[in-house]
């Protein structure tokens, strides 16, 4: 009964069929029970012996009569059969069998079998399963029918067992309504477990949202710019908004035209860097300008992580409260000028102090918005700005005058060496003489007048030396621009060096200047152009362009004027032939020798054309040239030239290609 | 990698040097070739420069040396 039981539930998937199946089963439990205990003897007495079953089944048997059976002379085939047919009348199946007649209507015949006998265990098996099939089907169209179906079915059986019949409508309506309930309880059960926990939408907040955003971006870009990320987190709002200012405001990598007259301050500033109070004062000014700017340039200079430790001292600086640690940043630049003036020709030093001392600058200013400093810096920004740019326009002023100078007018290298000299008394001690010592040994050159020419191109040949960008020193046309980018260049550096500086006095500034504008000057006073129109071009050029760009416009301008070769190519083409290191001034020899070598060409090209009565070269023109080059020979043909070293569009292009349907590509 | 061939640049510094003279349609690209044929002439004469010089890297004396050797030849 069990096992029957169980297999009624696990063959069946639906509720319904659950249901009904509970029901049978709970009406199968209860009347197999007690139709078991009075059958279930005589059946399994069958087993022994056919008579039993034949008394046990004769009065339940209705499907089919049973022949007398002989029990005595009944083979055990033959009592098996009996069994078989007599089963569902006895079994435990007793509501499936109304339920099985219903459902033979609308199905064949099935084996009803019923597990009352051991022996026949392998037949209820079947049994249940078939009858749980069709119990199945049954069950979920007719839930109603069954009940009343089952009922009649037991009504039939009251003669035989009416005590039952009355106790299987009460059990197995107290069984029905608990397996029903029981039923439900664990789909229910189920339903509920599957069910996922309410999400619960949050409202968003756009207030926070963009607060949050805010944050983020400012804290991203405290990270960038500044050295010390611990203080830069921990910089109150105020801090944040005013460094989300400074960055927002100016987001541009390099110098703007409005910082080149601060540079040019901030570059004296930077060399007075060890100067007393005054020059602090001034350097506060401009290293506040500084920090409003050049906070992308501090990327560009990229040397925040070493100059920690002197930003702190500049910040100190700029407040005024540790003047004594000055000391400390003071003894670097004039050690870093020492340097450079050692090791480098007259024109390098200044630049080259001007570099360490704009990186300085940079660093510094970094540092202050480090140590949150923010609104005190700003109302010194205000202040510095404007002091700036008046003194920005005075040092630009001098330039010209500087540039002015060099082309030999006497005025105004007069008025040069005047305003220098009475800058050097303003500007400081160390810095001050050595760049007076500079200045006077640029402006000696600059009394002779053809000598400053003369000068002017060797400066500009050593510069050309110096820096490796420049091609060709001999090439006098091109000093013209190379003089505009080279004082495009100089001048560029000093504002980046201005930038730099956070600590110098405004009045070193002018100084500084100077030197950088005489060096500037000089590559242009090579060229005899009007003083005035040169210098304004130069301040121009410089201002639109970045600190890289000076070096770039110097060979695509010599590209555009003088149409070459690029030498990056010329380099691949080469160092891919040679199969070894190269050394890069022997590049500049193929270079030299590729542009001979376009010249004779175009010579002999000519020659060939106007041989041939032709105006422009043709293809036949350019083989012969090959030929007598050695490179097209009998054994070597043009064609296979070609298909070397050409790509394989220009073959295409060169070689005509016979394709189908009578086509030539190119066509000839 | 190589690249491809200045087309326009090669165009406008045979105008420079001859106003005068026009070019065919892909005439450029057997310049080209030519000017490619140069250049590996001129480093197999510079790498026999170096080795001749038992040295490891291209010098600029090599590469003069073999400079004059390969303009002359290639004169046509």
């Amino acid at each position: 009964m069990l096992p029957f039981i169980s297999f009624i539930f696990t063959s069946s998937s639906a509720m319904m069929s659950r249901c009904s199946f509970s029901f049978l089963s709970s009406s199968s439990d209860v009347v197999p029970d007690d139709s078991e205990y009075e059958c279930g003897d005589p059946h399994q007495t069958v087993a022994d012996s056919g008579k039993g079953n034949n008394s046990g089944r004769s009065t339940l048997l209705k499907q089919r009569p049973t022949a007398c059976p002989d029990h005595g002379n009944d083979t055990p085939r033959l009592m098996l059969k009996r069994i078989i047919r007599t089963q569902p009348q006895v079994s435990p199946l007793v509501p499936q069998i109304s339920q099985h007649e219903a459902a033979e209507e609308a199905q064949p015949e099935l084996p009803s079998k019923r597990p009352s006998s051991m022996g026949e265990l392998q037949l209820p098996n079947l049994v249940p399963e078939s009858t749980s099939v069709a119990t199945f089907h049954m069950t979920k169209k007719r839930k109603k029918l069954s009940i009343s179906e089952f009922e009649r079915a037991a009504d039939r059986r009251l003669p035989q067992n009416q005590a039952q019949s009355t106790l299987d409508n009460t059990i197995l309506a107290r069984s029905l309504r608990m397996s029903l309930g029981s039923l439900v309880l664990p789909d229910s059960v189920e339903k509920r477990g599957l069910l996922r926990r309410p999400k619960n939408h949050k409202p968003i907040d756009m207030e926070a949202f963009e607060g949050g955003v805010e944050q983020n971006m400012l804290n991203r870009k405290a990270e960038n710019y500044l050295v010390d990320s611990p203080t830069a987190s921990g910089i109150g709002t105020a801090m944040q908004t005013s460094d989300a200012e400074i960055m927002l405001s100016n987001t541009e990598l390099f110098v703007q035209p409005q910082f080149e007259q601060n540079q040019n301050k901030l570059s004296a500033l930077e060399l007075q860097l060890s100067n007393s109070k005054t020059s602090a004062q001034r350097s506060e000014i401009s290293a506040a300008q500084e920090e409003a700017r050049p906070v992308g340039l501090v990327s560009s200079v990229g040397t925040n992580e070493g100059r920690t430790e002197e930003y702190s001292e500049k910040d100190l600086i700029l407040d005024r409260v540790h003047v004594d640690r000055t000391t400390h940043v003071s003894p670097k630049p004039p050690a870093n000028q020492q340097e450079d003036k050692q090791d480098h020709s007259q024109q390098s030093n200044p630049m080259e102090q001007l570099f360490d001392s704009e990186e300085v600058v940079v660093g510094a200013a970094e540092h202050l918005e480090n140590t949150g400093y923010s609104e005190h810096l700003k109302k010194k920004l205000t202040e510095k700005a404007e002091s700036q740019i008046t003194t920005a326009q005075d040092a630009r002023v001098e330039t010209e005058m500087a540039l002015s100078e060099d082309d030999g007018i006497a005025e105004g290298s007069v008025g040069h060496q005047g305003s220098p000299e009475a800058e050097h008394d303003i500007t400081r001690d160390v810095e001050a003489e050595s760049l007076g010592r500079h200045f006077h040994a640029i402006s000696s050159p600059e009394k002779s007048g053809m000598k400053l020419l003369k000068a002017a191109v060797e400066q500009a040949d050593e510069d050309q030396a110096v820096m490796a960008e420049w091609d060709d020193p001999e090439k006098e046309p091109t000093e013209d621009e190379a003089e505009d980018p080279e004082s495009e260049e100089v001048s560029m550096k000093t504002p980046v060096f201005v930038h730099a500086a956070a600590d110098k006095p405004v009045l070193s500034i002018p100084c500084s200047a100077k030197p950088a504008a005489l060096k500037g000057a000089t590559p242009c006073s090579a060229k005899p152009a009007t003083p005035k129109g040169t210098t304004p071009r130069s301040a121009k050029c410089a201002a639109p362009k970045s600190p890289l760009q000076p070096l770039r416009a110097k060979p695509v301008r010599r590209k555009t004027s003088e149409a070459e070769v690029s030498s990056s190519l010329i380099k691949q083409i080469f160092s891919h032939y040679v199969k070894m290191p190269v050394a890069r001034d022997a590049y500049k020899i193929v270079e030299k020798c590729s542009q001979r070598y376009f010249k004779q060409l175009s010579d002999d090209l000519e020659v060939y054309s106007s041989h041939a009565g032709r105006k422009t070269v043709e293809m036949a023109d350019l083989e012969i040239l090959m030929r007598r080059q050695g490179l097209v020979t009998d054994k070597m043909p043009l064609h296979v030239l070609i298909e070397r070293y050409l790509p394989l569009e220009y073959r295409k292009l060169l070689i005509p290609v016979a394709v189908s349907g009578n086509k030539v590509i190119p066509c000839k | 990698m190589k690249r491809t061939a200045p087309r326009s640049t090669l165009r406008k510094i045979i105008k420079k040097h001859k106003p005068q003279l026009r070019l065919a349609a892909n005439t450029d690209l057997l310049v080209h070739l030519n000017f490619l044929l140069f250049l590996h002439r001129l480093a197999e004469e510079a790498r026999t420069n170096a080795f001749a010089n038992k040295s490891k890297i291209i010098k600029p004396e090599h590469t003069i040396a073999a400079a004059k050797v390969i303009l002359k030849k290639s004169r046509g």
